[in-house]
C-alpha cells in the first residue's frame, strides 16, 4: 500500500514538473540569482552580455603554459602583452609598452605605460614584466614549476636558461625596461605581441602557486575584461574592467560557453541562446548565409595546409618523384570541393598576407600524363605501389620499427581530425589518393591512430610515407613558419620527414635577424622559391575561417593571429 | 541476508582490483604519449620526456624486471601501476595531466550532473515504460499493443543524436520553449547540498531554480529514457505474457477477480523479477554511457569529460572514473540481487 502511495506521489511529481515546463517562459536566461517565482526577461535594448560558443573548453588560464587557441580566446581578454597586433592585422602595435631597438636590434629600450594596475589592485611596472619574463625563462625560478613546460618560450625565444635570447631584462626604472638579446631579432615585437607572453600579476602567481591559472586559480591582468569563474566544461565568466587604462569594454559580461557538438552549437545560435560561434561544419554555413538574422564572418587565413613527404623513403628522394606527386594532384579540386569558399589554393608555405610571400612562383599543373611520364622517367613505367626504407626508422624509445632495404606500401597518412587548416582531413585524403591512383601510384589511406599518435609520429619521423599536416601561424612574422620547420635544416629533421637542405637553413637564420623587412622579405622569397624548386612539400591551401554571429553583434572583428578583443563588440537595437 | 551482503561487499573488492588492472593495460596498449597529447604540435623531445618523468610515465607500467635483475627490490616496485594502486588506497584518485587539478574535485561537480540527468532519464522510462508495457500484454494483439510494439522499435533504433538534434531544433529553435544545452542558465544561482539541482532547488524552496533547472534536463532526459524506455516496455511486455498464460492466472479470473488486481497483484509481481535485471542494467549503461546526450546538449557530466581523456590520453582521470562506474555497477547489481527477495519469496540469500 504504502509503496502504491510512493509510486502516485512520485508520478504526479514528474507529470506536475513536465507541466511546468511545457508552461515555462521563453528560454530567456534571468539577469540575477532567482530566488522570485517569475523569472525576468530583460528587455532587448539592455542586452549587456556577449555569449560566444565554441567546441572545446580552455586548457589553462595562464597563457605562457598552453598552446590551444581555446585558452588565448580568454586570457586574451583578461591579460595584455606589451605590444599587441592591430586589429584585423598581423602589424604589432604598442600595448602595456613602447619600444625602440638601437642599431643592431639587440637591445630593445621599452618605456612602460604608466598608471596601469593588474585586477587584483597591484602596480603594473618594471618589476612585474621582468617577473614574468625571468619566470618563464628560468628553470630554477621558484614559480616555474617542475610540473610546467613554458613551450612557447622555449619556442620562440630560443630555449630556457642560458639558451634563451633574452640575456637579460634591465630595470632602468620602474616604468623603463631593456631587452638585451644575445643577436638581432627582427620578430622580437611579433613575440612580445603574442597572447602567450601576455603579463600576468606576480602577486596573483605567487598566491596561487601552481594553481594560477587552473579552474580554482583564474587568471588576473591588466586587460578589458576581469575573471570571474570558470566552470570546467561549459563556461568562463568574464567581467568589463572598469579601470580598463584603453577603451573601456562596450559590453558587461562575456561568457564563453562549451558547446561540443557542431550542429547544437549552430542550433544555439539561432536559438538566441548565444551570440557568435567557431567551427561550423558546411550544411550550417549555407543555412546561415540564408538566415538573416545571422551574419558570416572570415578570420583572414594565416594558415596552410600541405602533403609531406618522408625523406627516408628510397623512392622520395628522387625529384622526379616528388614532381610526379605534385602533378598528380587536383589541388584546386579539392580545396573547392572540401574548403568551399573559404579556402584558396596555395602556391607557398607563407600565406598571401605574410611578408616573404613569393607571388612568382609558378605552379604545379595538374597533370596527370606528365605525372605518369615522370614517374617513367624515375625507373617506374608500372606506376608505385611499393617503397623502399632508405634507413633505419626507430621510435623514441630507440626500436627499429622500419629497416632499411625493407618494401612497404606506398601510404598515405591522413589527419584523424578536422583543424582550422585543414577543414575534411579524410575527404582531401580519399581525393587525393584518387589523384594518385590515376597518375600511376597506387596509395593505401593510411590511419596511424589518434591525434596524439599523429603528431607522435609527425615528431619522431615515423610516418612513413606521404602525410597530410599544416600549420597556424602564432605571430604573423615568416620566420614563425618557415624558421620553425626549416632552419635546423643543416641536418635531416625528423619532425619534417627528415628533410634537409643546409642552403635553405643557412638563409632562414640570416633573415630572423636583419632589421630591414624589405631585406627579411626578399630571403624568404628566395626560400619559397628553393622550398619549389626541390618539390620540398605540396603547398594545399589556406583556409580563411568562417565565424558566424547573430547579425546584431555589432564591432567583432576577426584576428588573423591571436585572440579577438570583444571589447569593441556592441549589439544593434 | 546480512551474511550474504557482507559476503558480495567482499567479493567486490578482488573485483574492482581487476577492474584497475585491466583499465591500466587496455589505456596503456592505447598508441600515443600523453605528455604529446598534452604539448600538442609544438613538442619538443626533452619536453615530452621532461613531461613523462614529472607524471611517472617513464616508470614501467606493472613492474620493472630490470631493477629486480640488478637486486634493486624498491625499484622493482616502483612502477605506474604500483604508485597508482598506492595512492588508491588513500583514496587520492590523482591529478588531470593536462590541467593539473584533483580529480576528485571535477568528480564532485561533474558527477551528479550525471546521476541527476541518469535518475530523471530512468524515471521517464519507468514511469512510460511499465504500465505500457503491461496494458500492451493485457490488450495482446490490439491497437494499442501494435502501436507500442512499432513504438519501442522505433524507440530502441532512433540515434540519439537526431533525436537530441530535432528536440532542440523544435523546442529551443522553433518554440523557444526550452534552452538548447546546458544545466543552468548563467546567473541563476542554486545553494549546493547534493549538487542535484533539482533536489537542492526544492530543498532550498528555490522555485525559480526548480524551474530553470527543469526547464534545461527535459530535452536531454527525455532523449537518454528512449532507448531504456523501448527495452523496458518490451521486457515487461514478454514477461507478461509468460505469466498470464500461468495457471494460476487464469484461475485467478475464474473466480472473478477484478483485472487490476489480477494484471498488478498477481501477474506483475512474477513477471518483475526479468524486468529488474534489465533496469539494474540500464541504470549503470546510463550513468556510463551518456557520452551522446551530453555531448549533444553541452550536459557537464562524466560522459563527454571521459570520451575527452581517452583521446588527450589524461590516464588519471579514464581510471578515476571508470573506476567508480565500476563501484556502482557492482552495487546497482547487488541491489538487483537482493530485491529479488524481496519481490519473490521463493528466493531466499539465508
Amino acid at each position: 500500500m504504502n509503496r502504491k502511495i510512493f509510486y502516485r506521489l512520485f508520478v504526479l511529481l514528474l507529470l506536475s514538473g513536465m507541466l511546468l515546463s511545457a508552461c515555462g517562459t521563453p528560454a530567456e536566461a534571468p539577469a540575477e540569482p532567482a530566488v522570485e517565482p517569475e523569472v525576468p526577461v530583460e528587455p532587448e535594448e539592455v542586452k549587456d552580455t556577449f555569449i560566444f560558443g565554441r567546441g572545446a573548453d580552455s586548457v589553462q588560464l595562464d597563457p605562457s603554459l598552453v598552446t590551444d587557441g581555446e585558452s588565448f580566446r580568454v586570457t586574451g581578454q583578461v591579460l595584455d602583452s606589451l605590444y599587441a597586433f592591430e586589429q584585423g592585422t598581423t602589424n604589432p602595435v604598442p600595448s602595456l609598452a613602447e619600444c625602440t631597438p638601437n642599431e643592431d636590434a639587440s637591445v630593445w629600450a621599452c618605456k612602460l605605460r604608466e598608471g596601469v594596475k593588474f585586477h587584483d589592485g597591484t602596480d603594473f611596472n618594471a618589476d612585474a614584466v621582468i617577473f614574468n619574463f625571468e619566470r618563464w625563462r628560468f628553470t630554477d625560478h621558484p614559480f616555474h614549476f617542475p610540473s610546467q613546460v613554458f613551450e612557447y618560450y622555449e619556442a620562440m625565444w630560443g630555449g630556457f636558461d642560458d639558451a634563451s635570447i633574452i640575456t637579460e631584462v634591465k630595470k632602468i626604472d620602474d616604468l623603463n625596461i631593456e631587452f638585451v638579446l644575445s643577436s638581432p631579432m627582427a620578430p622580437f615585437l611579433a613575440n612580445l605581441a603574442m597572447d602567450m607572453f601576455a603579463i600576468s600579476s606576480p602577486a596573483a602567481i605567487q598566491a596561487a602557486g601552481e594553481a594560477y591559472g587552473t579552474p580554482n586559480g583564474g587568471c588576473v591582468g591588466t586587460g578589458p575584461y576581469k575573471f570571474v569563474s570558470w566552470q570546467e566544461g561549459t563556461e568562463i565568466v568574464l567581467v568589463a574592467n572598469e579601470e580598463y587604462w584603453g577603451e573601456p569594454a562596450k559590453v558587461k559580461n562575456v561568457i564563453i560557453r562549451v558547446i561540443p557538438d557542431d550542429s547544437a552549437r549552430f542550433l544555439a545560435l539561432q536559438a538566441g541562446d548565444i551570440d557568435a560561434l567557431e567551427q561550423a561544419v558546411v550544411e550550417d554555413l549555407i543555412t546561415a548565409e540564408a538566415d538573416t538574422n545571422l551574419q558570416i564572418l572570415t578570420r583572414p587565413a594565416l594558415n596552410t595546409s600541405y602533403l609531406a613527404f618522408n625523406f627516408k623513403i628510397l623512392e622520395f628522394q628522387d625529384i622526379r618523384v616528388r614532381e610526379a606527386v605534385a602533378h598528380a594532384i587536383d589541388r584546386e579540386g579539392l580545396i573547392s570541393n572540401f574548403f568551399g569558399k573559404y579556402g584558396s589554393v596555395a602556391t607557398n608555405f607563407l600565406p598571401p598576407l605574410l611578408l616573404g610571400h613569393n607571388a612568382d612562383i609558378k605552379d604545379w599543373t595538374f597533370d596527370p600524363e606528365l605525372s605518369k611520364s615522370l614517374l617513367a622517367d624515375a625507373g617506374f613505367p608500372d606506376g608505385l605501389k611499393e617503397v623502399t626504407v632508405a634507413e633505419d626508422v626507430t621510435d623514441a624509445d630507440g626500436n627499429v620499427l622500419y629497416t632499411a632495404g625493407e618494401k612497404i606500401p606506398l601510404r598515405l597518412y591522413y589527419m584523424p581530425v578536422t583543424r582550422f587548416y585543414f577543414p575534411a582531413a579524410k575527404e582531401v585524403g580519399e581525393g587525393m589518393a584518387a589523384n594518385l591512383n590515376a597518375a600511376g601510384f597506387n596509395v593505401e589511406l593510411y590511419l596511424e591512430g589518434d591525434w596524439p599518435t599523429y603528431l607522435g609520429g609527425r615528431r619522431n619521423g615515423t610516418l612513413m610515407g606521404l602525410y597530410l599536416l599544416g600549420w597556424g601561424g602564432d605571430n604573423g612574422d615568416p620566420d614563425n613558419f618557415l624558421g620553425y620547420f626549416y632552419s635546423s635544416g643543416a641536418e635531416p629533421i625528423a619532425r619534417e620527414g627528415w628533410y634537409q637542405n643546409a642552403d635553405l637553413a643557412a638563409i632562414l637564420q640570416e633573415a630572423v635577424t636583419l632589421p630591414v623587412p624589405e631585406d627579411r622579405a626578399a630571403l624568404y622569397r628566395q626560400a619559397e622559391q628553393m622550398l619549389h624548386d626541390d618539390v620540398a612539400r605540396i603547398w594545399l591551401g589556406h583556409n580563411n575561417t568562417p565565424l558566424i554571429l547573430s547579425a546584431a553583434v555589432q564591432g567583432y572583428v576577426p584576428q588573423p593571429v591571436g585572440a579577438e578583443n570583444f571589447e569593441y563588440v556592441s549589439f544593434s537595437n | 541476508m546480512g551474511r550474504y551482503i557482507l559476503r558480495r561487499l567482499f567479493s567486490v573488492i578482488p573485483t574492482l582490483i581487476g577492474v584497475t588492472l585491466v583499465i591500466f593495460l587496455f589505456q596503456r596498449l592505447i598508441p600515443g604519449d600523453p605528455a604529446v597529447a598534452m604539448l600538442g604540435e609544438h613538442a619538443t623531445t626533452e619536453n615530452v620526456a621532461r613531461i613523462r618523468e614529472q607524471f611517472g610515465l617513464d616508470k614501467p607500467a606493472f613492474l620493472d624486471r630490470d631493477a629486480l635483475a640488478e637486486g634493486d627490490l624498491s625499484g622493482f616496485f616502483d612502477s605506474q601501476y604500483v604508485r597508482y594502486f598506492g595512492r588508491l588506497l588513500q583514496f587520492d584518485l590523482g591529478d588531470s595531466i593536462h590541467r593539473r587539478i584533483p580529480i576528485a574535485e571535477t568528480l564532485q561537480e561533474r558527477f551528479p550532473a550525471t546521476v541527476e540527468l541518469a535518475l530523471l532519464a530512468m524515471a521517464i522510462s519507468l514511469t512510460i515504460g511499465i504500465p505500457i508495457g503491461i496494458l500492451s500484454a493485457a490488450r495482446r494483439n490490439s491497437i494499442l499493443d501494435g502501436t507500442t510494439m512499432v513504438g519501442s522499435l522505433i524507440g530502441v533504433s532512433v540515434p540519439i543524436f537526431w533525436l537530441g538534434i530535432m528536440e532542440i531544433m523544435l523546442f529551443a529553435v522553433i518554440l523557444k520553449w526550452l534552452p538548447s544545452g546546458g544545466r543552468l542558465s548563467s546567473g541563476v544561482v542554486i545553494e549546493p547540498i547534493t549538487n542535484l539541482l533539482l533536489l537542492d532547488s526544492l530543498l532550498t524552496g528555490n522555485w525559480a531554480g526548480f524551474t530553470d533547472a527543469l526547464k534545461h534536463i527535459i530535452m536531454p532526459a527525455v532523449a537518454l529514457a528512449t532507448i531504456p524506455t523501448a527495452i523496458i516496455t518490451r521486457m515487461t511486455r514478454s514477461s507478461m505474457l509468460d505469466v498470464l498464460q500461468e495457471d494460476y492466472i487464469r484461475t485467478a479470473s475464474a473466480k472473478g477477480l477484478a483485472e487490476g488486481i489480477v494484471l498488478f497483484r498477481h501477474a506483475l509481481k512474477n513477471a518483475f523479477l526479468p524486468v529488474i535485471t534489465i533496469i539494474g542494467i540500464q541504470v549503470g549503461s546510463l550513468l556510463a554511457g551518456a557520452v551522446l546526450t551530453e555531448t549533444i546538449f553541452s550536459w557537464p557530466g562524466i560522459g563527454k569529460w571521459v570520451y575527452d581523456s581517452i583521446l588527450g590520453r589524461d590516464y588519471p582521470i579514464v581510471q578515476g572514473v571508470t573506476l567508480l562506474i565500476a563501484i556502482i555497477f557492482l552495487l546497482v547489481n547487488l541491489l538487483v540481487d537482493l530485491s529479488y527477495a524481496l519481490i519473490d519469496p521463493r528466493i531466499s540469500y539465508e
